[in-house]
């Protein structure tokens, strides 16, 4: 199913200023896309129009569906205010909020969901703890949960795991790749890993402001040496051994599990 | 006479002490959690800043504080349409670099704090500045029958309000981001939030004090989320210490003849300090 066809669009916060050159793409179900640049690429500018917080300075950004696709988000950073007093559940709720509008409260079907959400990540045993007695890498998976409680046909992640380290981040990206596997959903990710991108994308988009430059395609063909070090300025390796996409960046080793070419 | 006796001196400033007691004890929910409790100090003022004008700009028109005044000059009004052009103002997150948000509720806070002084000195209502002040900062002692019903009115308005809304104002409040990615109205939402806020500064200040009134926003709150971790309860806990200290405040204050704004607000400090060395227990334990 096609969820969002962007022809030509230029994104930014002013028209005479785009950040980046026109982005041809197009994401479908099942799609696993990774967005990767460095700091100030203009990733999170691309995820913001790809979810309508912001505009198209120009070009056509179509909705094959008629409407904008039911949306998952999981934002930068994610860290909400931790001083409110909610349960795990209460915070898995708030994804019901597409569905409900504001006036309408959740029900039982609705707290079913979220439930059986945190089920999915496994933290059901913990759905009536305060949110804020987490650890870090449980309340990532909280809103991973609330993601997925809105039923979304697109799971958009931004940076979710900007604050934590390699090993968590692959951790979550295997959770939520193994629960789309058994969905019909594409899913958005942004990342600084070039072992995320590696590993979990099917396509990937690469960008880098500061360059004006912009490439689109199978994750198996651009998250290459050739192009890594293009995009980060500096030499990379990149190496396909055995299912793992493993990454030399500068004489640091970065490895991830998992195929490549997913 | 005993204090059961003279009810009929205190029913009426009591009733509005406690509904006040709640509606603010309520509204500090998102008070502390919005970190907006200067925000409510500037709103307070600014509607105080109201009333001094709406006196001024009556004598201007020959109008005594003491007899009627048109609708649209009532220091009720003037000081709610203060307080509101406050709260949108304050409501619009600055873009400005140079300008941060802090800087307009301070602004706020201060020119409406020395204009109030201004005005109050002016010669035309030198005479009734007394009586002003009175109904600038509140007394809570002595509560007019048409303040009480503003303030029921405000509590009513807020409570149909945020019984419908409250879901979205918390997720808005929340995780603003993600709110708005998934469809909630969060600017429309915020606003809403300050108005009701603002309509009860505005009316809560004239009946019971600025003081009691920032005291009810943040104290009741603060405490109740020391007590409990859970949102019903740190809802159900904040309203009743806003009743309890409005209530047990008025009781002490008359039985021992001492100020009764003064006698709410130390109340609730004690019970924020209780509240405090119960986490601090909870900690060491």
């Amino acid at each position: 199913m096609d969820l969002l066809h962007l022809q030509q669009v230029t994104i930014g916060y002013r028209r005479d200023r785009p950040l980046l050159p026109p982005i041809d793409l197009n994401v479908r179900s099942g799609d696993l896309l990774g967005i990767l640049g460095p700091n100030g690429a203009g990733k999170s500018t691309l995820v913001k129009t790809l979810i309508g917080l912001l505009p198209p300075l120009s070009g056509t950004l179509a909705l094959p569906l008629g409407r904008r696709p039911r949306l998952g988000y999981v934002a930068q950073g994610s860290r909400p205010d931790f001083t409110y007093p909610l349960s795990v559940l209460q915070v898995a709720l708030m994804g019901r909020d597409q569905q409900l509008g504001p006036w309408r409260r959740p029900g039982k079907a609705d707290r079913a969901v979220a439930r059986a959400q945190l089920e999915a990540v496994g933290l059901a045993h913990l759905a009536e703890a305060p949110f804020r007695s987490l650890s870090g890498g449980q309340q990532q998976r909280v809103l991973v949960a609330r993601a997925l409680t809105a039923e979304p046909e697109l799971l958009v992640l931004d940076e979710p795991t900007s604050e934590m380290d390699p090993a968590a981040e692959h951790g979550l990206l295997s959770l939520v790749s193994a629960l789309v596997g058994k969905r019909d959903i594409a899913v958005m990710f942004v990342t600084h890993q070039i072992s995320a991108a590696a590993g979990f994308a099917s396509t990937v988009v690469l960008l880098d402001a500061t360059k004006q430059y912009v490439e689109t395609g199978p994750a198996r063909e651009l998250v290459s040496s050739e192009r890594m070090t293009k995009l980060y300025g500096r030499q990379v390796e990149v190496r396909n051994e055995n299912g793992r996409a493993l990454v030399w960046l500068s004489g640091r080793t970065d490895a991830a599990e998992g195929s490549a070419t997913p | 006479m005993n204090f059961w006796d003279a009810r009929f001196l205190w029913q009426e400033p009591m009733l509005a002490a406690v509904i006040g007691g709640a509606l603010l004890g309520y509204l500090g929910f998102f008070v502390l959690l919005r970190r907006i409790a200067f925000m409510s100090a500037a709103l307070s003022q600014l509607s105080g800043l109201g009333v001094a004008l709406a006196f001024w700009g009556g004598s201007l028109m020959g109008i005594s504080p003491h007899d009627e005044t048109p609708w649209w000059l009532s220091p009720g009004t003037v000081s709610f349409v203060f307080a509101a052009v406050g709260a949108v103002l304050m409501a619009v997150p600055s873009k400005s670099k140079r300008v941060t948000s802090e800087s307009v509720v301070a602004l706020s806070y201060l020119g409406a704090s020395a204009f109030v002084m201004v005005v109050l000195s002016s010669p035309r209502i030198a005479q009734e500045a007394h009586e002003i002040g009175d109904l600038l900062f509140g007394n809570a002692v002595v509560v007019k029958r048409s303040e009480l019903i503003q303030l029921a009115a405000a509590a009513v308005v807020t409570l149909v309000l945020h019984g419908v809304l409250f879901k979205s104002f918390l997720f808005a409040s929340f995780d603003r981001d993600t709110a708005r990615v998934f469809g909630v109205p969060v600017r429309p939402m915020e606003l809403v939030l300050h108005l009701t806020l603002a309509l009860s500064i505005a009316v809560a200040t004239r009946a019971l004090g600025a003081l009691p009134v920032f005291a009810f926003l943040v104290l009741p709150a603060g405490a109740a989320l020391l007590f409990s971790e859970r949102l019903k309860p740190v809802l159900a806990l904040s309203i009743g210490i806003g009743v309890v200290c409005a209530a047990l405040g008025y009781y002490l204050s008359w039985t021992f003849s001492l100020p009764t704004g003064s006698v709410m607000v130390a109340l609730a400090v004690c019970i924020w300090v209780l509240a405090g060395l119960k986490r601090l227990v909870e900690k060491l334990r």
